[in-house]
């Protein structure tokens, strides 16, 4: 069949176009400002000046940002272990054939169909309320004293509970799909050999769902490194050192707040490099050590 | 026929993109002369100036950063309709809401069509000074008073009045009359010492004395701070260090620990907002340190009409600046490249002054922008922001270095919680941040 390029090209213009707009030029304008003093985010160019690598110092050396990074490496390895773990418990559970099994499966999802800052204002407003909370009533029906969940020692794993609670379900389905596409004959093989439940999951399940937990992985580096709302939710008004992460932190910076009149958007753009080469790093590194499956099913 | 078919489907899909965008989400509510909304009728036209002008044809934008029913928007709303009645103009208020400061720089230095925006004071006066109109003569023409020491803050940030008071604040500490009433307190006090006693005998007669919320931590000490080192010397220490060397600072931070220890801090304080806020209307507390908004948000929370009392944060020994009270405001600003700046000057004085004004104090429950009102939400609050000299900012002396603010609030935040027991302990903290 002949092939008509023109048509071709003007299909495809659209898409072109709209990916060198609104992903090529900002990642590229973001990149070049990262090397210079920019105070407003979309002035002109004519107002910028060049920096070196002076917003690199200024973010790496700062305390904030740190603390901020410690936060999100926090979220990103206990949390992603605990989310990932119970989504994989989760799964195995509700794809083993138990009653009640698509129950559990909506009972489990449902966090995610409701918007995450009414979820944040439940458990911020009622589970850790430190009067009525539902927590605080429970420690107190075992006669023990009332604990400060919102503290600054306990607010940044509060915040984490939370966020887990909402997020296990989503991970959950998507390992849910990758054991329903394993054949069951390989089970029931597995069955009438004599293994046991554990051994199927850790000799079949886990080998074939390499590549899901691989995505589900990259899939929660890249929730963790965007962190925003809770955060937001659980230190109003003003950023809190025991919740901020890096996004908070380029959000301050960037916008200012209430009060605050100093904008910094060239180191802004900084942390934003720096945030879209850790989420490289961590894909890179990832693809060395889980290679996708090569076993066909 | 296959490329025509081709050709309609490649418009289909630009059309179809070109549709995804550039749809205004913001709500606009259209203010037209002569609209019936215009029934807000009750309340006349704020200066007879304003309303005496003509300005058939002139259209003008208002960027709001309230919402769409909110109380403050419903009276825009009306005023707006009002003075296009009045005067022939139209008034276009798009209500963005509060994250309307993420959105009006890039909006400003695009040359957006807008004639008036809405922000915090400082913000307009050094944020977006740029893009501000010189009010300084058209407000002398009108006769504008306003509030002097907030005009004079924003004349100093800003080299010229680029912005109109609004909704102005006054900050302090606000308490509960009864509770006083019920301890036996019979006048309010004016040091650290008496404040002390106060609190004693608030806590002899079962009424915990302050409530404190943890986003509000970082303020209540910059008060603390303020008054024994003044805002300059705060600033000092915020862009520099040297926290433990200051005498100022570590006895601040000691006072607050000794305040802790004392047992005169609510129960859960400091709690989650606005629970702790919340006790003043459950009868549990009888102080807090914050602006005028409190009353309203405890009395419409709680469902309650605490019959409220103010008097300025107490005097500390030795303090560099024990008169400051804190002063800040929402503020109104014209484009500085507005094609009708007198029309939007004259719609602010309408909004800003006599009977809209007054309904906008009485709607949202908050301090008039014109002090020949009244303030029936919170009565001497006038009085008190009119006779304030010496206005202290919202943290601007810490937030000035904005690397140090979240950690500033979370050792606030430890050192009320009782965590840091010691001023020195709170200071050496501060100073590991550098």
């Amino acid at each position: 069949m002949k092939k008509n390029k023109t048509m071709i090209f003007l299909f495809i213009l659209p898409t072109i176009l709209t990916l060198l707009i609104t992903y090529v030029y900002p990642v590229i304008r973001t990149v070049v400002m990262s090397f210079f003093k920019v105070e407003s985010l979309t002035s002109t160019t004519a107002d910028w000046s060049f920096y070196g690598l002076s917003n690199y110092g200024k973010v790496l050396t700062s305390t904030t940002f740190l603390t901020s990074m410690q936060n999100m490496l926090l979220i990103w390895i206990v949390g992603g272990i605990i989310t990932l773990a119970l989504s994989m418990l989760m799964a195995v559970v509700l794809t083993s054939g138990i009653r009640g099994a698509k129950f559990f499966r909506a009972a489990i999802y449902m966090p995610n169909i409701i918007s995450a800052v009414a979820l944040a204002t439940m458990w911020i407003q009622y589970i850790f309320n430190y009067d009525y909370g539902l927590l605080n009533n429970l420690v107190t029906a075992l006669g023990l004293e009332r604990v400060k969940w919102l503290g600054t020692d306990a607010k940044f794993w509060a915040m984490m509970g939370a966020f887990i609670f909402g997020s296990v379900g989503y991970y959950m389905l998507i390992f849910i799909s990758g054991i329903e596409g394993i054949p069951a004959d390989l089970y029931e093989a597995a069955t009438l050999d004599g293994a046991t439940k554990v051994d199927q999951f850790s000799k079949i399940t886990l080998p074939l769902m390499k590549g899901i937990i691989k995505t589900t992985i990259t899939f929660w580096s890249i929730n963790a490194t965007t962190f925003f709302l809770w955060s937001k939710m659980f230190s109003p008004i003003d950023t809190e050192a025991s919740t901020i992460v890096p996004v908070i932190y380029l959000y301050d910076m960037v916008f200012g707040g209430k009060g605050v009149s100093v904008r910094d958007a060239g180191a802004g753009a900084a942390v934003g490099v720096l945030l879209t080469l850790i989420i490289i790093a961590i894909y890179a590194v990832m693809n060395l050590l889980l290679k996708d499956s090569d076993l066909e099913y | 026929m296959k490329k025509i078919i081709a050709l309609l489907l490649a418009l289909v899909m630009v059309l179809g993109l070109a549709a995804c965008g550039g749809t205004e989400t913001t709500e606009t509510t259209e203010a037209a002369a002569g609209t019936e909304a215009a029934a807000g009728t009750e309340a006349a036209a704020g200066t007879e100036a304003a309303a005496a002008a003509n300005y058939d044809g002139v259209e003008l934008t208002m960027w709001s950063m309230w919402s769409s029913g909110e109380p403050q928007a419903t009276v825009i709303e009306e005023a707006a309709a009002a003075f296009g009645e009045a005067t022939g103009a139209t008034v276009n208020v798009e209500f963005k809401g509060r994250e309307l400061n993420q959105i009006l720089t890039a909006s400003l230095e695009a040359g957006e069509k807008i004639d008036i925006f809405e922000d915090d004071q400082s913000r307009i006066s050094q944020v977006y000074v740029d893009y501000t109109a010189d009010l300084t003569e058209m407000a002398e023409a009108a006769g504008y008073v306003g509030y002097p020491a907030l005009n004079d803050r924003v004349v100093e940030l800003a080299g010229y009045l680029n912005s109109i008071v609004e909704q102005p604040q006054v900050g302090g500490i606000f308490y509960d009359k009864d509770a006083f009433a019920a301890a036996g307190i019979e006048s309010e006090p004016t040091t650290w010492a008496e404040f002390l006693e106060v609190c004693q005998q608030l806590k002899d007669a079962g009424i915990a004395p302050l409530a404190l919320d943890t986003a509000y931590t970082n303020f209540t000490f910059y008060y603390h701070l303020v008054r024994h080192l003044g805002e300059d010397g705060v600033k000092e220490l915020a862009l520099n260090g040297g926290w433990s060397d200051s005498e100022g600072a570590v006895a601040a931070a000691q006072e607050i620990a000794d305040l802790v220890s004392a047992g005169y801090l609510v129960e859960g304080a400091p709690d989650e907002y606005p629970s702790s806020q919340n006790k003043i209307g459950m009868g549990q507390a009888a102080m807090i340190v914050l602006a005028n908004y409190v009353t309203a948000e405890v009395n419409s929370t709680m469902g309650v009409e605490i019959n409220w009392g103010l008097f300025n944060y107490p005097a500390v020994d030795g303090g560099a600046d024990n008169t400051c009270i804190y002063g800040g405001a929402n503020s109104l600003a014209v484009s500085s490249y507005s094609e009708n700046q007198q029309a939007a000057f004259d719609f602010i004085m309408f909004l800003t002054t006599g009977e809209w004004d007054q309904k906008m104090a009485d709607t949202a429950a908050q301090i008039p922008a014109d002090p020949s009102n009244v303030c029936n939400s919170l009565p001497g609050a006038i009085e008190t922001l009119s006779a304030g000299e010496n206005l202290m900012s919202w943290c601007d002396s810490i937030n000035a270095n904005p690397d140090l603010m979240s950690s500033f609030k979370t050792l606030t935040a430890e050192l009320y919680e009782g965590k840091i027991t010691t001023g020195a302990d709170f200071c050496a903290a501060m100073d590991a941040l550098y």
